[in-house]
């Protein structure tokens, strides 16, 4: 059988060893790529030491330079997070059963991704030593955070979405920590049936848990939604060309929603093939993957185009230069990258051999993530290139220190990740179980209207001869 | 006075039509003679046809998200333009509001869900009784594919409740007195 979609006789049992070999036997590409990662990470870590000695200027940060890559990763991390916790949540909502194979990984992608995004603030606040002041609290000094600071409403905000998305991640994974439990040893069994909380899967608990999971996934909509907005208005806030735009709101959250999806259709292709997952992620669920995706970078164009439209026709000389400065001046290589990467490469999904094609999903995730990254750049970096003073006008470009830092922050997050899929189950044992249930009762109905069906038509038949 | 002792059995199945057959028999069953006090149904995954046969739970965990939103739209808000009316004594405000509305609705905002969440999952470890701790004859073939029936009854009913319970197809029956 091919792996279009997935067997609806499997058996429950079955369902529990594969998943549960995934976090005792991966193949070894897992060791190599952890080991990838943990070498950026270092060298990450490295760079960090370095720049924290001898101050922001070694990473070529000077005024009016003081927001570029950081700050481009920061936007990236948060926008990535978006697609786990928001997809899973409207999914859940619509009753999409296609989600459960793949909704807890792109929940864990959430979680991890704001874990790396929470960083790039406290590097690129250069005094490290004095992060604790962005937090609100009474002191001698009577100097409190500005309330009126979008930077300060996206430390709550970022707060609640992290807090938020943890729980919601960890109590859908209550079911699937007491199957592990079952079956564990060692340390597992104890770490296992601490965080199950002595779930025994009876009536009163699955009743709790429906409703409360439905009902966090209606305050994280709404959630996930404000969190880029309140990121957006980081730049739509200031009175910088280039940043002052009044749609950026809608436009981040769409890019949000764009870049994670392409995480979620990398990370797909690498889990199936590290935790060998063909049974589960199947080339149906791909399919589905795909095509969101693909409406999400039309949704995405539309916002971009109509930004270039709404300045092109304002009428407004600075906004208008600047436009034309990303597009033909120093950094108009970035911009027309990121339209390659995040405008046309995205049409090759509506080729149905692209969408059922694992590794070309796999590429075509790589080159929209790397658009989206350099979406966030050239919003970041340019206006602050051509600002109103003239003396400030130079072109700087990241230097090794950004750009380790930078390749750091996904060493960090998909090492987290792979631990993550190695201690937990990355695939959702329990609704898996559901969906193979009911789509099998709702098949044997469909046959059993067919007899009937049938069984009225040899009657009629016998009845009119 | 000695605490009277409970009785549990405890039957397994290997399909929800057989669990949806033992519950109805054993509700028929308590009908006529008043001997089970309580059944409860494990399972490994959530079926809302057989958990309605069990009655109604009531878990108004709503409420709690309700209430817990609102009490951190509150205090959201009363902590922002606290803060804002703190700082008008000793920093200059420059004929800015003391009490800015639009900023504080934001911090109200991200209050009122952060605390309907935390509530939302008070309210589900209160209405699910976790964490607790699990029970001596709980079978770990319930969270692989099978389904599990738990009747609580008088030692003395002891033979009515596992005729039931046999009859209907049960692959093993446990039993436990507290």
């Amino acid at each position: 059988m091919s792996d279009y979609s997935m067997k609806n006789d499997i058996e429950w049992a079955k369902i529990n060893e594969d998943v549960l070999a995934s976090l005792e036997s991966p193949r070894k590409a897992f060791w190599v790529v952890l080991g990838v990662c943990f070498a950026l990470v270092l060298a990450g870590a490295a760079a960090e030491i370095y720049q924290y000695n001898n101050g922001l200027g070694v990473a070529l940060m000077n005024n009016p330079h003081y927001w570029q890559t950081y700050i481009s990763n920061f936007v990236f991390w948060i926008g990535m997070s978006h697609s786990g916790t928001l997809l899973s949540a409207i999914l859940l909502l619509t009753h999409a059963d296609w989600r459960k194979p793949i909704y807890r990984f792109a929940e864990a992608m959430t979680f991890f991704s704001i874990l790396t995004a929470a960083i790039f603030p406290i590097i690129h606040i250069g005094r490290v030593w004095d992060m604790y002041w962005i937090l609100p609290y009474p002191d001698q000094r009577a100097i409190w955070p500005n309330f009126r600071s979008p930077l300060l409403w996206d430390a709550f905000a970022i707060t609640t979405y992290a807090t938020s998305s943890a729980l919601f991640l960890y109590i859908g994974m209550i079911p699937d920590l007491a199957i592990c439990r079952d079956k564990a040893k060692g340390w597992r069994k104890k770490l296992y049936t601490t965080l199950s909380l002595g779930w025994m899967g009876r009536a009163t608990e699955w009743i709790a848990f429906r409703r409360t999971y439905v009902l966090l996934a209606c305050f994280l909509v709404p959630l996930a939604v404000s969190v880029h907005s309140i990121v957006a208005s980081d730049f739509a806030m200031s009175i910088m060309p280039g940043w002052h735009v009044t749609s950026f709101p809608p436009y981040f959250v769409a890019g949000a929603l764009y870049s994670g999806c392409a995480a979620i259709i990398t990370l797909f292709v690498l889990l199936r093939y590290v935790f060998k997952f063909e049974a589960y992620m199947t080339t149906e669920i791909m399919d589905k993957t795909a095509r969101l995706t693909f409406a999400i970078a039309m949704a995405w164009n539309f916002l971009n185009l109509s930004e270039y439209a709404s300045i092109w026709y304002s009428h407004d000389m600075f906004e208008h230069e600047m436009l034309i400065d990303k597009f033909t001046g120093p950094y108009a290589g970035v911009v027309w990258s990121m339209l390659f990467c995040a405008t046309v490469v995205p049409f090759a999904m509506a080729f149905k051999k692209v969408r059922h094609n694992m590794w070309a999903m796999f590429w075509v995730s790589l080159f929209i993530q790397l658009g989206m990254w350099l979406e966030r750049f050239q919003i970041v970096s340019p206006p602050l290139a051509s600002n109103h003073e003239p003396w400030t006008q130079s072109v700087v470009w990241p230097g090794l220190i950004q750009l380790t830092i930078t390749a750091a922050s996904f060493g960090w997050f998909t090492m987290l990740f792979l631990i993550f899929c190695k201690v937990f189950p990355s695939v959702s044992m329990y609704e898996v179980k559901e969906m193979v249930y009911h789509r099998n009762k709702h098949g044997q109905k469909k046959l059993q209207n067919i007899d009937k069906i049938k069984d009225d038509m040899i009657k009629t038949e016998e009845g009119l001869s | 006075m000695r605490r009277r002792a409970k009785h549990f059995l405890f039957a397994t199945f290997d399909d929800f039509e057989k669990a949806i057959e033992v519950i109805s028999d054993l509700k028929r069953l308590d009908a006529k003679e008043d001997i089970i006090s309580d059944i409860e149904l494990y399972s490994p995954i959530e079926h809302p046809e057989v958990e309605e046969m069990l009655g109604e739970f009531h878990q108004p965990i709503q409420r709690f998200s309700f209430f817990g939103g609102i009490t951190g739209a509150i205090l959201g808000f009363i902590f922002a333009a606290g803060v804002g009316q703190s700082m008008f004594t000793v920093q200059p405000q420059g004929g800015k509001s003391v009490i800015t509305i639009p900023p504080d609705i934001i911090i109200a905002y991200e209050m009122t869900i952060l605390l309907g969440v935390l509530s939302t999952v008070a309210a589900f470890l209160i209405y699910a009784g976790l964490p607790r701790r699990l029970k001596k004859y709980y079978d770990h073939t319930v969270s692989v594919d099978q389904i599990g029936i738990e009747v609580e009854t008088d030692p003395e009913n002891n033979e009515k409740v596992r005729a039931v319970l046999q009859r209907c197809g049960a692959l093993e029956i446990r039993e436990e007195t507290q």
